[in-house]
């Protein structure tokens, strides 16, 4: 596995390069936060920005939320394994072109929830060790999970349909309507958001615990077939709700029923947008 | 102590459609209450807020002068092109006799102590003339009349059909105490007044700075052109009044929605001169 | 007036507070310490350094009713709905949460109009701060020292609670802190000692090192709004905010809110709820314009209100340094060195 020292090397020559050539007006990549354990997400717009590029275990943030604000520039995007694949299903579904994306694949494992303290790895998020496209990667390719990453639903699939419902309104109680997952997920970029419309109001402006179960069920459908696990909601949450498990059990309905995982392949269409004869029909069931 | 946040009921009692196009409507209302009546003071220039139960609450200039007793004017658009407006849009459906809830008076009004003895132009725009009208009213008033010097207004629209109070400008015209110059930026067959853009017909116009001020309300865009003409006539930055528009909710100075630099507008403003709102930061 | 009991009888402490009326309380769950209303007197701990989130919501609870309504043909009446009827106890306030009432209160008490939701939950709650005892260390994330903020101040508090060794050292402050010791007959006497003790703790808690920097709050304020122009600052430090509300609805001074009418058939509530100023729609007018339509505008917002708009309003920096924000961002944006940079830009 090449060091994650060596990566920041890589990262600040490729970045350096790339704007120095005027290839790309930026770099989304990560920079020095308030310490080590806490880098932020970086643009670097010119080749002395790049020197300020930052790479450790705690640079988990999925920087194709940003991406997809820029769809008309030609930018640089570094991406892990979970965020290539969010590249990718918004190229699938229209909102990035691949032309204007110099994808810096970073091959990593280990990474780290600075907050929890949690490796993302096929129980928590993030698992996907290497990016699925790029154009350059910065290290040397690595094994790929040998477990599922749908294993760690055993405990909650395990409970009846009340117990569930239970588990889940219990979270929910304690959402703040901060909104950071939404915020932190590449997928929402919906604007407006069905929670921010008055006309209809779909859910209570207040935080009730009904406007929140509202919230979070429409959100987690909405993903559905498009949340690539890259965990940023979940890390996002103030209140640690572990949105991430609703996220995967979703993905596994859509692995199970179409055979296809979220932007895994440039050329797939987007799950639930495609439709193919041999379909099976157990949803409408 | 009365709670702030609790509106008093008022009765809708008369409704008037202003424009042609139905989307702007003058309510008059009326206190349910005696007391509630005399505890609402207000002045030119001071808004409310207008409440109505399982919609919320959309705060309102106040568009009847405190001479006019018995009652209070709200000239109210519907909003709603991008952001739904549930309360306005509500206000619009009301009908003569139905009761609603009024916070207030809120906010500053116009610095009428500063106004008095001075020759007072007045600029307004489309539908932002309504504390404008208030204050228009209030000075023509009999007792205060003398208390000001010339009165000049000019006031404008974008079509004959989008000005409002109507019946009550061809008063005005007919007064020999005012200078009333109404436009509109597109005429019709029937319209037999001036043509042109408010900046315009300011420049036009040229109000004399001395012992002056303007008080001007209007869309951005027509306030944008318009300062710069009242600077060429020499009227100093103290002698330019306005009254800023920001997103409200408590109209108390709680809620924090319309702070713009050290002030909040609901309860600093709305009214301030330019000189104040060059010390602010341009983020309104 | 100076009372202890051994850290042993905690929970009889807790029992007697319980015994009075509505207590809230720090509670460890498996994500750490908040507070929250006590039911049972086993739920509080005193072993924390810093709760997640401010204890602000025993003032300014998230969701707040204010009026309930019934909706009629002909008049729908309001009836305003009154703060709480029986006094309430806050217990384990760090000392920066205690100082966040204060300046609270000069916004909803200040501006010639109080807000009657705040002032009766203020007029009716007793406080009881607690001290940092000397061997807790500052996480990295707090600056409470930058805003001259002691580890042990007791100022603010109606009863200062400071552990030492095996005990619970507890001081009267106010009138109403010491009549509440009163109250607790099974307390015992501080001795001298205690109070030499005590006196120390609170001058070394203004020692206590966390991150630092000389804030001179009134060159702070007028600086920022010198920088505020500099939209190549603002945008450089927003460029990885994602616009949520986290930073604000952990902060124990943000006090921005919305309201709005909720109805469920004919029954309805006005309430109010935390908002925040880094929202998109926070400032969106009906007409569709929205004075701050960017994420940098909005950032600077909430820097410039707390280190600039508030000082120049109400004479003190809108921050008490707890570091939550910064803990919490999900992109780690950092307020101290954000100002910083600022200030000596």
């Amino acid at each position: 596995m090449t060091a994650f020292k060596d990566i920041e090397e890589r990262l600040k020559e490729k970045a350096k390069d790339l704007l120095e050539k005027g290839e790309v007006e930026c770099v989304f990549a990560y920079g020095r936060g308030y310490d080590e354990r806490h880098p932020r997400p970086y643009v670097a717009k010119t080749k002395e920005d790049a020197e300020n590029l930052v790479f450790n275990e705690y640079c988990t943030f999925n920087l194709a939320r940003y991406a997809v604000k820029e769809p008309r520039k030609k930018i640089a995007v570094a991406a892990k394994g979970a965020d290539s694949r969010a590249l990718v299903q918004l190229i699938q579904e229209g909102k990035l072109k691949r032309e204007n994306l110099v994808i810096l694949g970073i091959p990593a494992a280990g990474m780290v929830d600075a907050k929890s303290g949690l490796t993302l790895d096929e129980k928590t998020t993030g698992a996907f060790a290497n990016p699925v496209v790029y154009d350059v990667l910065l290290g040397d390719k690595l094994p790929e999970a040998k477990n599922s990453p749908y294993e760690v639903l055993g405990e909650l699939e395990g409970l009846s349909g009340d117990g569930r419902w239970e588990f889940w309104r219990k979270e929910f109680a304690r959402c703040l309507r901060c909104f950071a997952c939404r915020k932190a997920c590449p997928m929402c970029y919906c604007d407006p958001c069905f929670m921010d419309q008055s006309r209809p109001r779909w859910a209570d402006k207040s935080p009730t615990l009904d406007g929140n179960t509202m919230y979070h069920l429409t959100r987690f459908y909405h993903l559905a077939g498009r949340c690539v696990d890259c965990g940023e909601c979940t890390r996002a949450c103030p209140v640690d709700i572990p949105l991430y498990l609703f996220h995967k059990r979703l993905a596994k309905d859509c692995e199970e029923m179409f055979n296809q995982a979220a932007g895994m392949k440039l050329e797939d269409k987007p799950v639930l947008v495609d439709f193919r004869v041999e379909d099976g029909d157990e949803i409408l069931l | 102590m009365q709670n702030p946040y609790l509106p008093m009921p008022v009765r809708v009692i008369k409704v008037t459609t202003e424009v042609d196009t139905g989307e702007i409507k003058t309510f008059r209302l009326a206190f349910v209450n005696k007391e509630d009546e005399e505890r609402f003071d207000y002045l030119p220039g001071q808004f409310a807020e207008l409440s109505i139960y399982g919609k919320g609450e959309s705060p309102i200039g106040i568009a009847s002068s405190p001479t006019q007793k018995g009652y209070i004017e709200f000239t109210v658009q519907r909003a709603g092109t991008v952001v739904p407006g549930q309360v306005t849009s509500a206000l619009h459906d009301l009908e003569e006799g139905a009761i609603i809830g009024i916070r207030g008076p809120l906010g500053h009004p116009w610095p009428l102590e500063f106004l008095e003895g001075k020759n007072i132009v007045v600029v307004g725009g489309g539908f932002a003339f309504t504390t404008l009208r208030s204050l228009v009213n209030y000075m023509i008033y009999e007792e205060n009349r003398r208390r000001f010097g010339k009165i000049s207004i000019i006031y404008g629209a974008r079509l004959p059909g989008l000005l409002c109070y109507k019946d009550e400008l061809a008063l005005w015209g007919k007064r020999d105490d005012l200078d009333l110059c109404v436009t509109v930026d597109k005429g019709n067959e029937a319209w037999e007044g001036r043509e042109g853009f408010v900046p315009a017909i300011c420049k036009d116009v040229a109000p004399c700075a001395e012992n002056a001020v303007a008080v001007i309300c209007g869309p951005p865009i027509m306030i944008k052109y318009t300062l710069p003409v009242f600077f060429n006539l020499n009227f100093s930055k103290e002698n330019i009044l306005t009254s800023l528009e920001m997103r409200m909710k408590c109209g108390i100075g709680k809620c924090g929605r319309c702070n713009v630099g050290s002030k909040y507008i609901c309860n600093d403003g709305p009214v301030f001169s330019l000189a104040e709102l060059d010390a602010l930061p341009r983020d309104f | 007036m100076l009372r202890k009991i051994e850290q042993g009888r905690f929970g009889e402490l807790i029992e007697a507070l319980l015994a009075r009326g509505p207590l809230y309380a720090p509670v460890r769950d498996d994500r750490g310490v908040n507070f929250q209303l006590i039911r049972k007197a086993s739920e509080p701990t005193l072993d924390f350094y810093n709760t997640l989130q401010s204890p602000k919501l025993a003032w300014f609870p998230q969701s707040e009713d204010l009026i309930r309504y019934r909706l009629a043909k002909g008049e729908t009446k309001g009836e305003a709905i009154s703060g709480p009827v029986a006094p309430t106890v806050v217990l384990g306030m760090r000392p920066w949460d205690v100082k966040s009432l204060a300046i609270m209160d000069l916004l909803f008490l200040g501006g010639g109009k109080e807000d009657p939701y705040w002032l009766e939950k203020r007029r009716l709650t007793t406080v009881i701060g607690y001290g940092l005892a000397s061997e807790e260390e500052p996480d990295g994330a707090d600056f409470f020292r930058t805003l001259n903020i002691g580890a042990a101040d007791s100022d603010g508090s109606d009863v200062f609670l400071l552990k030492k060794d095996g005990d619970l050292l507890l001081e009267g402050i106010t009138e109403r802190g010491k009549g509440l010791l009163g109250e607790l007959t099974f307390l015992k006497e501080g001795t001298e000692e205690d109070e030499r003790y005590l006196v120390a703790a609170k001058a070394g808690g203004k020692d206590r090192k966390t991150r630092f920097f000389d804030l001179d709050a009134n060159a702070a304020a007028d600086k920022l709004k010198a920088v505020f122009a500099d939209n190549t600052f603002w945008e450089k430090e927003a460029e990885g905010c994602i616009s949520c509300g986290t930073c604000t609805f952990v902060c124990p001074t943000c006090h921005c809110f919305d309201i709005a009418d909720e109805t469920l058939f004919r029954d309805g509530v006005r309430r109010r709820f935390w908002d925040a100023c880094m929202f998109t729609d926070f400032t969106l007018e009906a007409s569709g314009h929205n004075p701050r339509p960017r994420t940098f505008q909005r950032l600077r917002q909430k820097i410039c209100h707390k280190y600039s708009f508030y000082i120049e309003k109400f004479g003190v920096v809108s921050c008490v340094g707890c570091g939550r924000c910064t803990r919490l961002c999900p992109v780690n944006i950092d307020i101290f060195s954000l100002v910083a940079r600022a200030v000596n830009l």
